[in-house]
């Protein structure tokens, strides 16, 4: 330092440098140079006039740093050290609801699904088509009500945790939410107009009527006497053989209608049977669904089955996914079919057009009164990335998903910036990615069946949908920004999207990994967006909020020209 | 370092140290704000700030146990947010060209004082903040450490890594950088020896 002070500074009748002047009253300089530079502007007015005029920028300067000219950061927030550190135990607790849910979800539905669709005729190649229709049979929705046991155990317990040890704070939301939620699952009581039956075996008697909506929960459900209203199973067995006035809808192992249904049946099942009546509309997910000869459907009947065997009479259109369909009933319109075999037998009567496409052609007997004759178009599968549309089309779904994007953008710039930035947040992005993508259409589907409501379901259901595609905008406009630079305006942001989108999209274009890159691009994007929605949800404080003890450090000390400091 | 009449938060420090999460957010709470500022002079953007302040924290629970009670804790903590900011941009590699200039080379002459003196007066803190955004990331931090949280040069010396007697010089070249940047005038910021 002395150096560079005595290279530069001169104070034998020339003036002084602004370096010395700088060091002088920042105190740097030793005591007898300090001297010096005191004595000099004692006697020259330039190089006092210059000492003040660096004093004051200095002050300007403390002053301008020093002035809070905005508020806090919501997610700054009072306690967000420790909500930050309560996540540390939320991520633990989402990967092992992800574990768990990943687990239930492979065995009891990803599985038989996916071996369904590829027996309906679908492939199952991409990397969603292998998470949502691999697999075995069809193990029945008891695993579900173990599954949300274990979620509303965990988190619970989580939570008992977090508030005996003190951690809990406000930033605990999401998890206390996701509480009061499963605790509203396991207490499932207080509902008006609706009754709740649990137990291994539930009977409704032949004399007896339920008034309202009814419930049921246990092995075996069998209904002999009138619902007037819906009813709504989870069940292994379902058995119903009196008069049901509203809806059937149910989760369950096996499905028997001997009675009559008023409104319309929903089953995700193993196997169906109607022998019974259902005057409106038949929609079923399950291994096999049977209408029998004394069946009757009075809508249209919409399955996703691997076999199908129509005795009986539909009133309107058939729609079938399905392995082998089996048609010898009465069809009232029209049948739209896609599957590996149709066999339409001799009995069988269809008065409006018959469509099927698949691998065999249809086997339709001589008997069998057709209203025009069977269109049949034969299904040939081959690597979908051997055709050559498949390129032109993944340009095309490039193009709507940067126009997505940028709809996206412009409408909430300020999100979208948070959540792009979000996912720089790697792990926490992933971790509530993985929970997020498999937690929310659980719950959703528990809501649409429970007291939470139908249209809230639906509501969470189709906007996890749309995250999905948001998430891979985010994404590619986070790997825009690492190729371009970062950015906190809008446009150059969106510039950023298109370049990062083009980028993943052709990533997960590849053959054979571009599955699992797009499935890992979701969960990264879909936690980036949640966690972005976490943090909306923190407390702001406020610009007018007085000012913590500290927030002003202390002032530069106050130099005079006369009072040299030695350093 | 510690401002007069601020006790220093030595039960909320041992209570930290002792893993009491009540006393982490008590000192969450107090310094978080200043950190914040800090962070959001030195740091390009405001969401840079924010990632940094809350890294700063998260890294100051593993560093409690190094404090030095006969210190003070604010300045300690400047330190630690100096150390971080300066290493978030370093890593991120985008220092300007002109910093990797010989800082010996920065002219050392006088500027014009009454220039300067004008120059001051008509400058509100809005605009030196603005200035402060159009700085070379080393000047930027330098005046940071220096005027916001009143880091010694023996301090700024050792979170920026010169020598103790480069310091003025960065800090002079900074204030010039900075004048230049607020008058878009090359001469008063060059200086001119008179």
């Amino acid at each position: 330092m002395t150096d560079i002070v005595h290279k530069h500074g001169e104070s034998n009748g020339q003036h002084l440098d602004e370096m010395t002047c700088l060091l002088y009253i920042d105190r740097q300089l030793d005591r007898t140079r300090g001297l010096e530079v005191s004595a000099h502007t004692q006697e020259c007015g330039d190089c006092r006039t210059l000492l003040r005029a660096l004093e004051r920028e200095s002050r300007l300067l403390t002053r301008a740093m020093l002035e809070e000219d905005e508020p806090l950061p919501s997610r700054l927030a009072a306690f967000q050290e420790v909500a930050k550190r309560s996540l540390q135990w939320i991520w633990g607790l989402a990967f092992g609801l992800a574990a768990t849910g990943f687990y239930a979800l492979y065995t009891g539905y990803v599985e038989p699904w996916q071996q369904r669709f590829e027996q309906a005729g679908f492939g199952g190649n991409n990397l969603l088509g292998l998470l949502i229709f691999q697999g075995a049979f069809w193990k029945g929705w008891q695993s579900m009500i173990t599954l949300l046991e274990i979620v509303a155990l965990l988190t619970l317990a989580g939570l008992g945790a977090a508030y005996f040890r003190r951690r809990l704070r406000r930033g605990s939301a999401l998890a206390l939410v996701l509480a009061g939620f499963c605790a509203l699952m396991a207490l499932p009581s207080a509902v008006m107009a609706s009754e709740f039956r649990k137990g291994d075996s539930i009977d409704v008697a032949k004399d007896e009527i339920v008034k309202g909506d009814l419930f049921v929960s246990g092995a075996r459900a069998r209904i002999d006497g009138t619902v007037d209203g819906d009813v709504y199973a989870f069940c292994q067995n379902l058995t119903v053989n009196g008069h049901i006035t509203g809806d059937i809808i149910a989760f369950a192992q096996f499905v028997r209608i001997d009675g009559q249904v008023d409104g319309n049946i929903r089953t995700f099942t193993n196997s169906v049977a109607i022998r019974g009546s259902v005057a409106k509309n038949a929609t079923s997910f399950a291994e096999s669904v049977t209408v029998d000869s004394t069946g009757k459907i009075g809508g249209s009947l919409t399955t996703f089955v691997n076999m199908l065997a129509l005795d009986g009479n539909l009133a309107r259109d058939l729609l079938i996914f399905s392995h082998r369909a089996n048609i010898s009933g009465t069809v009232g319109g029209s049948v739209q079919a896609r599957g590996d075999e149709l066999t339409i037998g001799s009995t069988a009567q269809i008065v409006g057009q018959t469509r099927f496409e698949g691998r065999n052609p249809p086997s339709i007997a001589a008997g069998a009164k057709l209203g025009s004759p069977v269109e049949f178009k034969k299904l040939e599968h081959k690597p979908f990335y051997t055709e050559g549309t498949y390129f032109v089309w993944q340009l095309i779904w490039a193009a709507a998903f940067v126009l997505f994007g940028l709809v996206l953008f412009v409408l909430m710039p300020k999100f979208s910036q948070e959540a792009v930035n979000s996912a720089e947040h790697y792990g926490a992005s992933m971790g509530l990615g993985v929970l997020v993508f498999f937690a929310v259409p659980i719950a959703a589907v528990i809501a649409c069946v429970t007291v939470v409501g139908l249209f809230i379901g639906i509501s969470a259901f189709f906007v996890w949908y749309a995250s999905l595609y948001y998430a891979q905008i985010v994404v590619g406009a986070l790997v825009g920004k690492w190729l371009m630079g970062r950015t906190s305006e809008t446009w150059p942001l969106i510039g950023r999207m298109v370049v990062g989108v083009l980028i993943v999209r052709a990533c997960t274009a590849i053959p054979m990994v571009g599955g699992w890159i797009k499935f890992a691009v979701i969960l990264w994007g879909l936690g980036a967006v949640s966690l972005a929605l976490y943090r909306r949800f923190q407390p702001m404080i406020a610009p007018n909020v007085p000012a913590p003890p500290l927030t002003s450090p202390p002032l530069p000390p106050n130099t005079t020209v006369g009072s040299p400091q030695p350093a | 370092m510690s401002a007069p009449g601020i006790t220093e938060p030595t039960e909320a420090i041992a209570r930290a140290r002792a893993g009491d999460t009540q006393a982490w957010g008590e000192l969450f709470h107090d310094y978080a704000p200043a950190i914040f500022r800090f962070c959001r002079r030195a740091l390009p953007t405001r969401e840079d700030a924010e990632d940094a302040t809350m890294e700063i924290f998260m890294k100051l629970k593993g560093k409690l146990g190094q404090y030095d009670e006969s210190r003070s804790f604010s300045a300690w903590l400047y330190k630690v947010a100096a150390n971080h900011c300066w290493d978030t941009l370093r890593r991120r590699k985008i220092r300007q060209d002109k910093e990797t200039d010989d800082v010996e080379s920065v002219p050392l002459e006088h500027p014009d004082s009454n220039q300067l003196e004008k120059l001051i007066e008509q400058r509100s803190s809005e605009e030196v903040r603005r200035a402060l955004k159009k700085l070379g990331t080393r000047a930027r931090m330098a005046l940071v450490m220096r005027y916001y949280s009143d880091m010694s040069y023996d301090e700024i010396a050792d979170a920026l890594g010169v020598r103790r007697a480069f310091v003025g010089v960065v800090l002079l070249r900074a204030r010039h950088e900075l004048r230049k940047a607020l008058e878009g005038n090359t001469a008063l910021a060059a200086g001119g020896a008179f």
